[in-house]
C-alpha cells in the first residue's frame, strides 16, 4: 500500500540519508583522516559486540518482551570463558560451547519464569541480570582476568578481510540470518504475530509461549556470543564493562525501528543505527571535540531521529 | 708538576661534576632516563616519622575503614591487610563493606559515630566532598575523620577532614612522561586519557605536563573520559584520535584499568607496532599485559606497604602525634626488564621487596 509513497520511502531510508550526510559533513571537514579506508575499517570493526547485543534484543522485542539481562549474560560469559581459558587452561574448543550453553540456559530461565509465573519480562530479566552480575563478581573475584589465548583475539580483531576486523563479518552474518528468519520463516512470522497481539496470535494457532521462550533462548545465546567476542576484543574479561552496553543497545534497537521497516524492530535498521551512532562519535573524536559532545550527539540523535520519523510518517500511532 | 696535575685533575673533576647535572637538565632523554632508573629497582624503606609504641598507645582504640568500594580488589586488599595488621597490634579495626555508593559511605560514617569508633579512614577514593555535613557531624561526636590514599601530596585535606595521607601521584605522572621521553628519544607524541572527577588526577596530570614541558619536541593531548564511561567511550575515543593524528606514538591511560579498552583500540586501528602504552597503578592483570607485550610500562605500588603506611598515619593521629601527609609509599616502574619479579600471573604485593616489614616493626617498636 505504501510502496510507491515517497514519504514512506523517505521514512524507510531517512536514517541512511542522515548517516550519509554526516559522513559527507565529517569528510568535508577532515577529508585527510575521516575519509580514509583505515578510519572506516576502525568504525566497522570496533562495534561488532554492540551490533550483536542489539540484534539479540531485536528478537524478544519483536515478540513483545524485554531482555534486560543480555548485558549481564555477555559479562558472565566473557568472564567464564576467560577463567576457563586463562586460569583453568581449558581449550577454547570446550570453553566457547560452554559459554554459549550458559547463555542459552539463562535465556531458558528468563523465559520459564516469565511464562510460568506470568511476570513481566522487564522485571524478570532485570532481576536475573542483577543476579548474574553477582555471579560474575563472585567467580572473577571482582578482578579483570587477562591472559586469554591469543587465538581468540586472532579470530576476533586481528584477522582482517578487506582491512576490516573479522568480528564485523560475524555481526553482519548474524544480521543476515535474523533478517532471513524474521522475513522468510514460519517462526519469524509467529514471532511477529506474538509481538503484535498475543491473544490474536493464540487464536490463530500460534504457540505463543513456545515462541516467546525460543526468543529468550536466542537472545541469551546471542548475548553469550557477544560475550565471547568481547573477550576476544579486549583479550581479557572485566566484571562490569559489558553492563554499559545495555542502554546503547536499546537506543540502537529503537532507533533501528525507525528505518528500513519503520515501526518494526528489524536487524538492518539496528545495524544501520549502531553504525550511524558510531560514525557520529568517531567523527566528533576525529574533529577533536571533547567527550561530553558525544553524549549530546548520542542522546540528541536518538530523540531527533524518532521525532523526524514520526513527522515524515504523518504522526501516526505506532505502538512501540 | 705532580701537584699541578693533581690540581688540574681536581678542577676538571669538579667542572665535570657540576656540568653533568646541567647536561642532564639540557638533555631531556638523560634526565628522563635518570628518573626512570631511580624508580626501577627494589624500593627502600623510608620512615614517615619518629618511632612510637603502637601497641601501647592504641590499646582500647578503634578504627573503621570505609573503602571506596569493597568490589574493587585494589581497595579491598588494602582494607583486608589493615584488618590483619590491627589484629596483630591488638586493637579493633573494622571495614564498612560497600559497593562504591556514596550513600553507603554516609551510612558507614554514621555507624562509626553511633558505635564509639575513634577514627574513620576514608580509603582510596571514598571522597568526603560528597558528604561534608556527615563528616562534620562525626567530628562533633569526637570521631576523627581522615582520607587515606586519596590525593597527591600538593592537595590540602578535602572537606574539612582531620588529616589527609597522600601518595606522590605527581611523581607517578612524571615517570609516565619520562618513560615515553626516554623511549622515543624526546620525540613523544602522546594521547593522555584522564578522569577529572578523581582527586588523584590533578596531581598525575601536573606531573605529566611538568615533565613534558622539559621536552621541547614532545607533544601531547589530554582527553577526559569520566569513570562511568570507560567501557563505552575510551575505545572509540582512542581510535578516533589515532586516526586524526597518525603521529601519536604513546597512549597514556593514567589509571591502568583503562588499558582494557585502550589496547583493543590500538589493535583495531592496526597500530600495535607504532603505538605503545605507559600507565600507572600496578594492577595485576595489567602487569600480565606487560608480559604479553600489549602494555609497555606500568608504575605500581605495593598494596601491603600502603596498608602499613595508612595504618601508621592513622595510629599516629590517634596517639596525639603530628599528622602524616607524605606516606612515603614508594613507586616502582615495571617493564619487560623486571616483570618476572611480580609472579606469573602477577600478584598484588609481589615485586617490591619486603624492606617495609622490618621497617614498620621497628617504627612501631614491636621488637622491643
Amino acid at each position: 500500500m505504501h510502496k510507491s509513497d515517497l514519504s514512506y520511502q523517505l521514512e524507510r531510508f531517512g536514517l541512511v540519508i542522515v548517516w550519509l550526510a554526516f559522513i559527507a559533513l565529517f569528510g568535508a571537514m577532515r577529508p585527510d583522516t575521516f575519509l580514509t579506508w583505515s578510519n572506516f575499517s576502525t568504525i566497522f570493526g570496533s562495534e561488532a559486540v554492540l551490533v550483536i547485543v542489539t540484534l539479540g534484543l531485536v528478537i524478544p522485542l519483536t515478540a513483545g518482551d524485554f531482555d534486560l539481562s543480555i548485558a549481564q549474560i555477555l559479562t558472565l560469559v566473557s568472564m567464564t570463558v576467560a577463567i576457563l581459558d586463562a586460569r583453568m587452561d581449558l581449550p577454547l574448543a570446550l570453553a566457547l560451547p560452554i559459554g554459549l550453553a550458559i547463555g542459552a540456559l539463562v535465556g531458558l530461565i528468563n523465559g520459564a519464569i516469565t511464562l510460568y509465573f506470568r511476570v513481566h519480562s522487564l522485571i524478570v530479566t532485570l532481576g536475573v541480570g542483577t543476579f548474574l552480575h553477582g555471579i560474575t563478581l563472585w567467580i572473577g573475584n571482582s578482578q579483570t582476568i587477562s591472559g586469554v589465548s591469543p587465538m581468540l583475539m586472532e579470530w576476533v580483531i586481528i584477522q582482517r578481510v578487506l582491512g576490516v576486523p573479522i568480528a564485523f563479518y560475524y555481526a553482519i552474518g548474524l544480521a543476515v540470518a535474523i533478517w532471513y528468519m524474521l522475513s522468510y520463516t514460519a517462526f519469524g512470522q509467529q514471532l511477529l504475530f506474538t509481538g503484535r497481539g498475543r491473544e490474536v496470535g493464540r487464536l490463530t494457532g500460534v504457540a505463543v509461549d513456545r515462541v516467546r521462550l525460543t526468543a529468550f533462548v536466542l537472545s541469551g545465546t546471542l548475548g553469550a556470543f557477544a560475550g565471547i567476542l568481547y573477550t576476544g576484543t579486549t583479550g581479557s574479561a572485566n566484571p562490569s564493562s559489558g553492563t554499559f552496553l545495555l542502554l546503547p543497545a536499546f537506543a540502537a534497537a529503537f532507533l533501528g525501528a525507525t528505518c528500513i521497516k519503520p515501526g518494526r524492530f528489524n536487524p538492518w535498521g539496528s545495524v544501520i543505527a549502531v553504525y550511524f551512532l558510531v560514525t557520529g562519535i568517531n567523527g566528533l573524536s576525529v574533529l577533536g571535540f571533547r567527550t561530553f559532545v558525544q553524549d549530546l550527539f548520542y542522546g540528541g540523535a536518538l530523540v531527533l531521529a524518532v521525532m523526524i520519523s514520526q513527522v515524515v510518517s504523518g504522526r501516526k500511532d505506532r505502538g512501540l | 708538576m705532580k701537584q699541578t696535575f693533581t690540581r688540574l685533575g681536581l678542577v676538571s673533576g669538579l667542572m665535570m661534576a657540576t656540568a653533568l647535572p646541567v647536561l642532564a637538565q639540557d638533555d631531556p632523554v638523560a634526565a628522563a632516563q635518570a628518573n626512570i632508573d631511580a624508580y626501577s629497582g627494589i624500593p627502600e624503606f623510608t620512615a614517615p616519622g619518629e618511632p612510637f609504641d603502637a601497641r601501647a598507645c592504641m590499646e582500647g582504640k578503634s578504627i573503621l575503614t570505609v573503602p571506596a568500594s569493597s568490589a574493587i580488589p585494589f581497595v579491598k586488599t588494602i582494607a583486608d591487610h589493615k584488618d590483619a595488621l590491627a589484629e596483630s597490634l591488638g586493637f579493633e579495626h573494622a571495614q564498612w563493606e560497600n559497593q562504591g555508593n556514596p550513600t553507603q559511605w554516609i551510612q558507614g560514617i554514621e555507624y562509626a559515630g553511633n558505635n564509639g569508633f575513634d577514627l574513620v579512614s576514608l580509603l582510596a577514593g571514598a571522597d568526603p566532598r560528597f558528604f561534608e555535613p556527615q563528616v562534620k557531624a562525626a567530628q562533633e561526636k569526637g570521631v576523627k575523620v581522615v582520607t587515606s590514599h586519596l590525593t597527591g601530596l600538593e592537595l590540602d585535606a578535602p572537606a574539612g577532614v582531620d588529616a589527609n595521607t597522600a601518595i606522590d601521584y605527581k611523581q607517578a605522572g612524571k615517570l609516565m612522561a619520562d618513560w615515553t621521553i626516554a623511549q622515543t628519544g624526546a620525540k613523544t607524541n602522546a594521547l593522555i586519557i584522564v578522569s577529572n572527577e578523581a582527586l588523584s588526577t590533578d596531581s598525575l596530570t601536573d606531573g605529566l605536563t611538568e615533565a613534558f614541558a622539559k621536552c621541547p619536541d614532545c607533544a601531547y593531548e589530554i582527553v577526559n573520559v569520566p569513570i562511568v564511561d570507560w567501557a563505552t567511550r575510551i575505545q572509540p575515543t582512542v581510535q578516533g584520535k589515532l586516526q586524526a593524528n597518525p603521529d601519536i606514538n604513546y597512549v597514556i591511560p593514567i589509571y591502568d584499568s583503562m588499558s582494557t579498552f585502550v589496547t583493543p583500540a590500538i589493535a583495531i586501528s592496526g597500530k600495535r607496532d607504532s603505538v605503545k602504552v605507559a600507565t600507572f597503578n600496578g594492577t595485576p592483570f595489567v602487569l600480565d599485559l606487560i608480559r604479553e607485550g600489549t602494555v609497555e610500562m606500568d608504575i605500581g605500588e605495593n598494596l601491603d606497604w600502603i596498608a602499613h603506611a595508612m595504618l601508621d598515619a592513622e595510629m599516629r593521629l590517634l596517639c596525639g602525634m603530628e599528622p602524616i601527609v607524605d606516606s612515603k609509599v614508594p613507586l616502582r616502574v615495571f617493564s619487560a626488564d623486571n616483570i618476572d619479579e611480580v609472579g606469573n600471573p602477577a600478584e598484588a604485593s609481589k615485586g617490591y621487596g619486603d624492606a617495609y616489614v622490618p621497617g614498620y616493626r621497628a617504627l612501631w617498636m614491636l621488637d622491643e
